[in-house]
C-alpha cells in the first residue's frame, strides 16, 4: 500500500498527539518538526488540569473530555509517572445557578462513564474538603475524587516516544522556515537548514505561533492569543495539610504544584476585545519566568481575598506567561484550510491537554480515509475563516 | 537603627552583550529582576529589624538603588518583603560607571537620604560578580565594613557579624555605622504576598539625580571609571538531555545510576 507522508510542525501536546495517532496507520509516514525540545512551549507551561466536569470544555464535547482523561489515565497504567497524574480530585463552586447546572449536568455524565462525583450544599462539607475556602455567595459545589491534573510535558513526551517506537521521525532543534507550495498545493516544507521535506499534507499543530506558521502558506489562520498569566503561590506555613484539590471558579482555577499553589485566571473569562486580556502578539518573545502584568495579580489578589481567604496572605514564588492559542469561540480550529494539503490543528486555547488526544485521533482517521467525524465538522476552520 | 540596603536590578537572562564601543552592558533585550544576593541582603535587615523590635528598639529599613528609571520595580520588591522605604538614584550622567563610579554614587545617595547606622549590600552581583561594590562604598564614606556575612546580630553602636572561612566560622565585631555584604544564600529570604505587592505598589520612592547629589563628572558614569569592561561572552553550554520516568523513588534511583555510571561506578 502505498504510504501517505505528512508532515507535522510543533512538537507541543498537539502534535505528538497527533503524530502518534497517525503512526497507527501503517501506511503512514509522518516527521514531526520541532524548533526546540518536545512539550517545552507553550505545553509545559500548561497547568494540565483534566476534570470531569468543569465549565473549561462545554458538556456537548463530554466525550472528548472523557477521551483525554482515560488515554492519560491508560499512559500512567502502563507505565507509571508517564502522564504526570497528580490526583487531587476537583472542586468545582457554583456561584450562579447556570453554572450550578452545568456542573450537575457534568456530574451525571461522569457518574454514566462509571466515575463519582457529587454536588454538594453543606457548606461545612464543602469546607471539610477545602478548608480555606469561604463558602459565602456559593450556592454549592461539585466534587469528585477522581480526577486532578497531568503534566503536559510528560504526556507529549510519552506520545513522542509510542510514535517513535512505531516508526515515527522527530526533528528537534528544527525549524521550518517555509512551507513549499505548488499552485494552491502544500507539497512540502523547508527546514532552517535549507532540506527540503516532501509531504503529501502538511500539520499546522504550532498553537500560539499558527499565525506565524499559517503565513508560510498564505493562510489567514484565526488565531489569537489570551495571556496565561500564571502564579505560584507559597500557602501560610509553607504547607497545607491537605490535599489542595484542582479548584474551579468561572474566573480563576488554583490547583496544587508540589506544596505550592499554581493559580491562573481562567481563559473563557478573558474578553477577547480587551487588550489586557487577548491580542496578537510574538511567543518567541516570553520569558521562561515572569513577564507577567500587575493587572493580573490584582484580579487574583481580589478573587482569592473573596472566595478563598485562608491563602490569601501566601508568598509569591514566582510566575510565568504563556499564550494560549485562542479563536473567537474559544474552540479548536480542525483540518482542512484553504490551501490544499495544509491543515490545522490549533487554537486549543487552555484546553490543549483536554482536547489533543480526541481530536488528532479524529484528524489522524480524516488524513488516512478522508473520512470526517462531527467533532471535525465542529471544529472546522472554514467556519472561521470569514473572521481571519 | 537606620538601616539602609543597597541593592542592584540585574538582567534576568544571559542575553546580555557588550557594546563593542562603549563597553556598555547592553540590557534592553533581557528582562530584569533583582540581584539574587539581594533578597539576602534584604532578608539580613528585615531579621535584624525584626530582633530590635523585640527588644523594644525602633528600627527602619530603607532601600537604595542606582539605576535607570524602571528600577524602581526592585525597590517595589524591596518593599513588598517589608522594606519601609525607598530611594532610587537615577541619572543619565551614572550610565556606564564601574565599580568605583557606582560606589561613588551610592555613597553619596546615602548621605543625602539621611542618617544611617548600618548598611547592607548583597554580597555580588549576578551581571559584574566582582564583590567590590559594598567595600567601595565603606570607604567612600569611611566606614568599617565586613565582606560575605553569615549571620549577624546589633546592638546599640556595635555589630556581631558571623563569616564563614575555610571551613570555620569567624566572629568579628564593628562599631557602627558599618557596612556588611551578605552571601548568596546566607539566609531564607521572605516571600511577597500578594497583599504586599499591592501596597508596596502605592508607597512614595524618593528620587535623586545628580542635580540632587552635586558630584562632578569626572568621579561619576563612563567618566569616573578607572575600569572597563571589553568583552563578555558566555561559555560552551553542552546540551544532553535523558528523560527519566516513574514515581520520585524511582527518578532518583534512576538519577543515582547515571550519576555513578558518570562517575566510572558502575
Amino acid at each position: 500500500m502505498e504510504k501517505i507522508k505528512i508532515g507535522i510542525i510543533g512538537g507541543g501536546i498537539a502534535g505528538t498527539a497527533l503524530g502518534y495517532y497517525l503512526s497507527l496507520y501503517d501506511n503512514a509516514e509522518i516527521s514531526i518538526f520541532e524548533k526546540d525540545r518536545v512539550g517545552c512551549g507553550s505545553t509545559a507551561k500548561s497547568a494540565g488540569t483534566v476534570c470531569l466536569f468543569d465549565d473549561s470544555l462545554s458538556n456537548r464535547y463530554w466525550d472528548v473530555r472523557l477521551y483525554g482523561f482515560e488515554t492519560y489515565l491508560k499512559m500512567e497504567q502502563e507505565e507509571k509517572g508517564s502522564a504526570g497524574f497528580d490526583k487531587t480530585g476537583t472542586l468545582v463552586v457554583a456561584t450562579t445557578p447556570e453554572v450550578e447546572k452545568v456542573i450537575k449536568t457534568g456530574i451525571a455524565l461522569a457518574k454514566a462513564a462509571g466515575y463519582e462525583g457529587e454536588y454538594i450544599t453543606d457548606k461545612e462539607r464543602i469546607k471539610q474538603i477545602l478548608p480555606d475556602i469561604s463558602t459565602e455567595h456559593i450556592l454549592g459545589a461539585g466534587y469528585t475524587k477522581d480526577d486532578g491534573y497531568f503534566d503536559g510535558t510528560m504526556i507529549s513526551n510519552t506520545f513522542a516516544k509510542k510514535f517513535k517506537q512505531n516508526g515515527g521521525k522527530i526533528h528537534t532543534m528544527t525549524k521550518v522556515v517555509k512551507i513549499l507550495k505548488e499552485g494552491n498545493k502544500a507539497t512540502g516544507l523547508e527546514t532552517a537548514d535549507g532540506a527540503w521535506h516532501m509531504f503529501d499534507y502538511v500539520v499546522d499543530c504550532t498553537g500560539p505561533w499558527s499565525r506565524m506558521t499559517g503565513e508560510m502558506a498564505d493562510v489567514n489562520e484565526p488565531v489569537w492569543h489570551t495571556k496565561a498569566e500564571a502564579f505560584f503561590l507559597s500557602p501560610p506555613g509553607k504547607k497545607l495539610n491537605y490535599t489542595f484539590p484542582v479548584l474551579k471558579y468561572p474566573a480563576f482555577y488554583a490547583l496544587r504544584a508540589g506544596d505550592n499553589i499554581f493559580i491562573c485566571k481562567a481563559h473563557l473569562s478573558m474578553d477577547l476585545n480587551d487588550p489586557m486580556h487577548a491580542g496578537n502578539w510574538n511567543p518567541d518573545e516570553i520569558p521562561a519566568t515572569g513577564g507577567t502584568d500587575d493587572y493580573f495579580i490584582e484580579f487574583l489578589y481580589e478573587q482569592l481575598e473573596a472566595t478563598v481567604p485562608g491563602i490569601v496572605d501566601s508568598g509569591l514564588v514566582s510566575s510565568w506567561l504563556s499564550y494560549r492559542a485562542e479563536t473567537k469561540d474559544f474552540l479548536p480550529i480542525l483540518g482542512e484550510t484553504p490551501v490544499e494539503g495544509y491543515l490545522v490543528a490549533s487554537g486549543y486555547g487552555g484546553n490543549g491537554v483536554i482536547e489533543a488526544p480526541a481530536a488528532s485521533r479524529d484528524l489522524a482517521k480524516f488524513i488516512m480515509t478522508g473520512e470526517k467525524t462531527p467533532l471535525l465538522e465542529d471544529w472546522a476552520f472554514m467556519r472561521l475563516a470569514k473572521e481571519a | 537603627m537606620r538601616i539602609v540596603v543597597c541593592i542592584k536590578q540585574v538582567p534576568s537572562s544571559g542575553d546580555v552583550t557588550v557594546d563593542p564601543v562603549t563597553h556598555n552592558l547592553v540590557r534592553e533585550k533581557a528582562g530584569s529582576m533583582l540581584n539574587p544576593s539581594d533578597y539576602n541582603a534584604i532578608e539580613a535587615a528585615l531579621l535584624l529589624r525584626e530582633q530590635l523590635s523585640e527588644s523594644g528598639s525602633d528600627c527602619k529599613v530603607a532601600a537604595v538603588t542606582m539605576g535607570p528609571p524602571d528600577a524602581q520595580e526592585v525597590l517595589r520588591t524591596a518593599m513588598a518583603m517589608g522594606a519601609d522605604e525607598a530611594c532610587l538614584l537615577t541619572d543619565r550622567q551614572f550610565a556606564g560607571g564601574d565599580t568605583i563610579a557606582t560606589a561613588t554614587v551610592l555613597a553619596a545617595g546615602i548621605e543625602k537620604y539621611g542618617a544611617y547606622d548600618l548598611i547592607i549590600a548583597g554580597a555580588e552581583s549576578s551581571d559584574g560578580a566582582t564583590g567590590q561594590v559594598g567595600p567601595m562604598v565603606a570607604e567612600r564614606l569611611s566606614i568599617p565594613h565586613i565582606a560575605m556575612v553569615q549571620e549577624m546580630e546589633a546592638a546599640t553602636d556595635s555589630l556581631i557579624a558571623v563569616k564563614k572561612m575555610n571551613g570555620t566560622r569567624i566572629k568579628l565585631k564593628a562599631s557602627m555605622p558599618a557596612l556588611v555584604t551578605v552571601r548568596y544564600g546566607a539566609n531564607e529570604p521572605r516571600l511577597a504576598t500578594l497583599r504586599s505587592r499591592m501596597a508596596a505598589k502605592k508607597k512614595p520612592i524618593v528620587t535623586y539625580t545628580n542635580e540632587e547629589l552635586g558630584l562632578p563628572r569626572s568621579a561619576i558614569g563612563a567618566e569616573g571609571s578607572p575600569t572597563v569592561v571589553t568583552e563578555s561572552f558566555r561559555p560552551e553550554i553542552v546540551n544532553t538531555c535523558e528523560f527519566m520516568t516513574g514515581n520520585p523513588k524511582e527518578i532518583a534511583r534512576q538519577m543515582l545510576a547515571l550519576i555513578e555510571k558518570e562517575r566510572g561506578n558502575s
